[in-house]
């Protein structure tokens, strides 16, 4: 099964400049955490120290918010999940 | 009405088609609130200025301090300690002496959002925390009033214009206020190009032409000078501009 993530352009440059990485799972939780396997450093930015996702990332599957349910939300083969990131300086 | 020297001041951008002088008493007549006069607050209300925008009010509650001026370029040295909305307005004051310009020192909260935006043609946002935006864009909602926002990080920005109903709000796309407060990274020229394409934004709604930045989030990477942008989807069930029951 075969899931894409997109990345916000802040996290492409921890992942060597894909913008798109194609990771497995049956959840959202279980795709970000392949791809954390794959670019330890990413989870160091949506992550905190208790393995929660930081209130500044959003994460959407095709598009659509999944809020609450942003670590346990079910997807299926060709489903894309985005991660957003919002920056706050000004 | 335009006077005989806004037609001189303003000549070079009356040119443009699509604004003319019919743009110029649009401008004239609006008022922009600019949240906050750091990066972003220090060249929006610098380019709106000098646009010809007639009354411009600028919020904050900070003091100038050293490690500000890599980046708030209406601040000087003479001007650590000063508020920083005293400090803006009074070279704002100098560049153009034909609009008005309000500084008000002071902090925007839940309960005084709404009284310091009302009767603003826009507001736009330089906060440098994620409460205030989150804040402000209730109040904007609640009074109708435009919200054009920018965020910065190191060399990376973003842009996005919220049309209270009609489009998308920040809540949408992140329905729990982030808590975190950290001085963040950045170079000077972020918030000064974030801070023009919201000025950008600002002219073409204040003046009716042009298509704007809403229901998108345009994204500038500057390490790799990459303009990109990503579609925002209104989420119906948005505890400020939804329209279920929540």
């Amino acid at each position: 099964m075969s899931i894409k993530v997109k990345l916000h352009p802040i996290l492409q440059k921890l992942a060597g400049g894909q913008e798109v990485v194609e990771v497995t799972g049956h959840t959202t939780g279980e795709c970000l955490e392949n791809l954390e396997s794959r670019f330890p450093v990413i989870k160091q930015m949506i992550r905190d120290n208790r393995g929660q996702l930081r209130r500044y990332c959003e994460i959407l599957v095709n598009s659509e918010s999944t809020y609450p349910k942003e670590l346990t939300t079910p997807v299926k083969d060709g489903d894309q999940i985005d991660i957003v990131i919002f920056v706050t300086g000004g | 009405m335009l006077t005989k020297n806004d037609l001189t001041r303003y000549e070079r951008q009356i040119l443009y088609a699509d604004f003319g002088e019919e743009g110029q008493k649009r401008l004239k007549q609006s008022h922009v609130v600019v949240a906050g006069l750091g990066g972003l607050g220090c060249s929006a209300s610098l380019y709106l200025t000098c646009t010809g925008v007639g009354h411009v009010t600028l919020i904050d509650c900070d003091r100038v301090e050293l490690s500000n001026l890599n980046r708030q370029v209406l601040h000087y040295e003479e001007d650590i300690g000063e508020g920083k909305p005293i400090s803006a307005a009074r070279k704002l004051a100098k560049l153009n002496s034909s609009i008005e310009v309000t500084p008000v020192f002071r902090k925007i909260t839940e309960r005084n959002a709404r009284e310091i935006i009302k009767g603003a043609n826009l507001v736009i946002d330089g906060m440098d925390n994620f409460k205030t935006r989150f804040i402000l864009n209730k109040a904007c909602v609640a009074e109708g009033i435009p919200f054009i926002h920018g965020g910065v990080h190191g060399l990376f920005g973003e842009v996005t214009t919220i049309l209270p109903g009609r489009t998308p709000c920040l809540a949408c796309i992140f329905p729990e206020v982030p808590q975190r407060k950290v001085s963040l990274p950045v170079f000077g020229v972020t918030p000064a190009l974030i801070a023009i394409l919201q000025v950008t934004e600002a002219i073409k709604l204040l003046a009716g032409f042009g298509s704007l930045l809403t229901g998108k989030m345009l994204y500038f990477s500057g390490d790799t000078m990459d303009f990109t942008f990503r579609n925002l989807v209104k989420n119906q069930n948005c505890k400020v501009c939804g329209t279920k029951d929540v």
